[in-house]
C-alpha cells in the first residue's frame, strides 16, 4: 500500500472521458446534483 | 449493481462504472448484460492511475476499487478490493448516499 492513496475527506480527483456513446462525462458535472459511486473493473477478459 | 440500479437512482445517486477495456468491448459487454449506468472505457488507464487502482500481479490483475463521492465533490467512501471478488454489497453504497443526503439537506 503506498502513503497516498486517495481517502475520505479528500475532493475527488477530477477527469473526463467518453462513455461507450461517445458523450463525454465529467466527473465534476454531478457536483452539487448528486452524489456518484465510482466503480473501477478489473477488465472484462 | 445491476440489478438493484433503479435503488441507486431512487436514492437520487448516479453509477459511473470505469474500466481498462476499449469502447469496443465495452459497448459488448454492456449490451450483453444489459449494464444500465454510465460506462466509462479508460484503455490509457489514466483515470484508475489517477484513482490509483491497484494492480497486483499475483492477483492476476486489477483490483476492484470503488469510491462514493458526495455532492461537494468529496470522497465518502472508498474500498480498495483485495481480491478480484472483494467488492462492497449495495447495502453499504446505499448507506453511505443516504448520509450524503441527510447532510446535503
Amino acid at each position: 500500500m503506498s502513503p497516498d492513496l486517495i481517502t475520505p475527506g479528500e475532493l475527488a480527483p477530477d477527469f473526463e472521458l467518453e462513455d461507450i456513446n461517445g458523450n463525454s462525462i465529467r466527473l465534476s458535472s454531478f457536483r452539487g446534483s448528486k452524489p456518484v459511486v465510482l466503480a473501477f473493473l478489473r477488465g472484462f477478459m | 449493481m445491476r440489478d438493484q440500479y433503479s435503488e441507486f437512482i431512487s436514492h437520487g445517486a448516479e453509477i459511473v462504472a470505469i474500466g481498462p477495456d476499449g469502447t469496443d468491448s465495452f459497448q459488448r459487454y454492456w449490451e450483453n448484460e444489459k449494464i444500465p449506468y454510465i460506462g466509462l472505457p479508460d484503455p490509457e488507464k489514466k483515470v484508475s492511475r489517477l484513482y490509483k487502482q491497484e494492480i497486483n500481479i499475483f492477483k492476476l490483475g486489477r483490483m476492484p476499487l470503488n469510491c462514493v463521492i458526495d455532492v461537494n465533490g468529496r470522497i465518502r467512501y472508498v474500498h480498495f478490493g483485495s481480491n478480484m471478488t472483494d467488492i462492497p454489497d449495495n447495502e453499504t453504497f446505499l448507506h453511505v448516499i443516504d448520509e450524503i443526503n441527510v447532510s446535503s439537506n
